[in-house]
């Protein structure tokens, strides 16, 4: 049975939208720029580890979550700054702060290790997300392959965020965007590992919209109007406590 | 406070206060913001009821793209909170007065984006109404620079 067949829905999922969740499946269980195909996996299963983690749930419903101390219930592959942030990320994303990030990076997680472990925990709360909503079970996660990271780092800038992303000027930027004059900061934001801005990319045409169409009130898809699905997307936003 | 989109206002409170307390004016918005709320909290009869009630109001079609957009926005928010990026300008500043009013200042993540000063506010409140005619534009001139910048027979 091919991944993410839906065989058990009577719905009308789009081939597009399947190929989609297959690529990013494939992807996942591939060596990445910083991270090995295990390694990758294995923040994958942290994504899932945080719907049952104690300490996830406890620090949620703190009022502030600094203020809830203990372990997260992660297996022992992972180092646990990167338990951390995956679970962090994955179970209480409008709280998260620059200190807190420049925490993880005094414990050993390199700004390109977070940003590439950023781009694997939104695409399995993507994926997982559409699934609890269309009813399906969660996919399994993929088989990892073998291989070391390619650890390759493009020509980097500070540009407002906490993290650095590709030099606007660089070969590498204008070929991971097309030569665009406008990219939205949220398409920049994964770029210092420019495969995860390829796979949100990817994902986002699947989804939603184009990234680059984003910012046309225009752009819609065909079974909904804008106004629909932006109502949709800011009700999500809002109730993660979304500023952007 | 509300929006212009595809020719039409809508009230945008729908956003932060949920249908229930400010109705929005959208078609079907009940359903689209139940099943928004349900897939957030991620609680399994409330999702069933949420399913259940777009897929009767929206068809099968439209259920399936409510909830990818819904997943696809769980995803988008991780990445902005995550990485700290600022609200891009010039919308940081055609938007500063929306988000007063709806409270979207109070979140947290708030802190990546820079307070807009009172210049650029003032600029931000005069084009404000220009915003549907200048998102449009801006969006072509980055298609066609996108276009020119393809090399040739591609």
């Amino acid at each position: 049975m091919p991944a993410f067949d839906y065989a058990g829905l009577a719905l009308p999922i789009p081939e597009a939208l399947r190929e989609a969740h297959r690529r990013a499946w494939q992807g996942l269980a591939r060596p990445g720029a910083w991270w090995t195909g295990a390694e990758r996996v294995a923040i994958a299963a942290e994504v899932r580890a945080a719907r049952a983690c104690g300490l996830c749930r406890e620090r949620k419903a703190a009022l502030s979550p600094h203020a809830v101390a203990g372990e997260h219930a992660a297996t022992p592959s992972l180092p646990a700054p990167a338990v951390e942030a995956a679970h962090r990320i994955a179970s209480d994303p409008g709280r998260l702060t620059r200190a807190w990030y420049e925490k993880l990076g005094a414990a050993g997680l390199s700004d390109a290790h977070y940003v590439e472990l950023v781009g694997v925990v939104v695409t399995v709360v993507n994926l997982d997300a559409l699934h609890r909503a269309l009813g399906a079970e969660p996919e399994p996660l993929p088989e990892p392959l073998p291989g070391a990271a390619a650890r390759e780092r493009p020509p980097v800038v500070e540009g407002g965020a906490w993290v650095p992303w590709l030099a606007p000027d660089s070969a590498e930027a204008r070929a991971l965007f097309e030569g665009r004059s406008r990219v939205p900061n949220v398409a920049r934001a994964l770029s210092l590992v420019p495969g995860e801005v390829r796979q949100l990319k990817e994902l986002s045409e699947a989804h939603y919209l184009r990234i680059a169409d984003v910012i046309d009130p225009r752009a819609r898809l065909a079974a909904l109007s804008r106004p629909q699905m932006e109502l949709i997307a800011g009700r999500v936003s809002a109730l993660n406590e979304c500023f952007y | 406070m509300s929006g212009e989109l595809e020719g039409a206002s809508y009230d945008l409170h729908a956003v932060t206060s949920g249908t229930a307390v400010a109705p929005s004016g959208v078609p079907h918005e009940r359903e689209l913001v139940a099943l928004a709320e349900a897939v957030v909290r991620g609680e399994a009869a409330e999702l069933a009821r949420a399913r259940e009630a777009a897929l009767a109001a929206l068809g099968a079609e439209s259920f399936v793209a409510a909830a990818a957009v819904a997943a696809n926005f769980e995803r988008m928010v991780r990445i902005a909170d995550a990485t700290g990026i600022p609200l891009d300008a010039p919308l940081d500043a055609i938007s500063a007065g929306m988000r007063a009013e709806l409270g979207i200042d109070r979140f947290g993540s708030a802190a990546n984006t820079p307070r807009v000063t009172g210049p650029r506010r003032a600029l931000g409140r005069a084009l404000s109404p220009l915003a549907r005619f200048l998102m449009p534009a801006l969006a072509a001139l980055s298609r066609r620079t996108a276009r020119a910048s393809r090399p040739p027979g591609r």
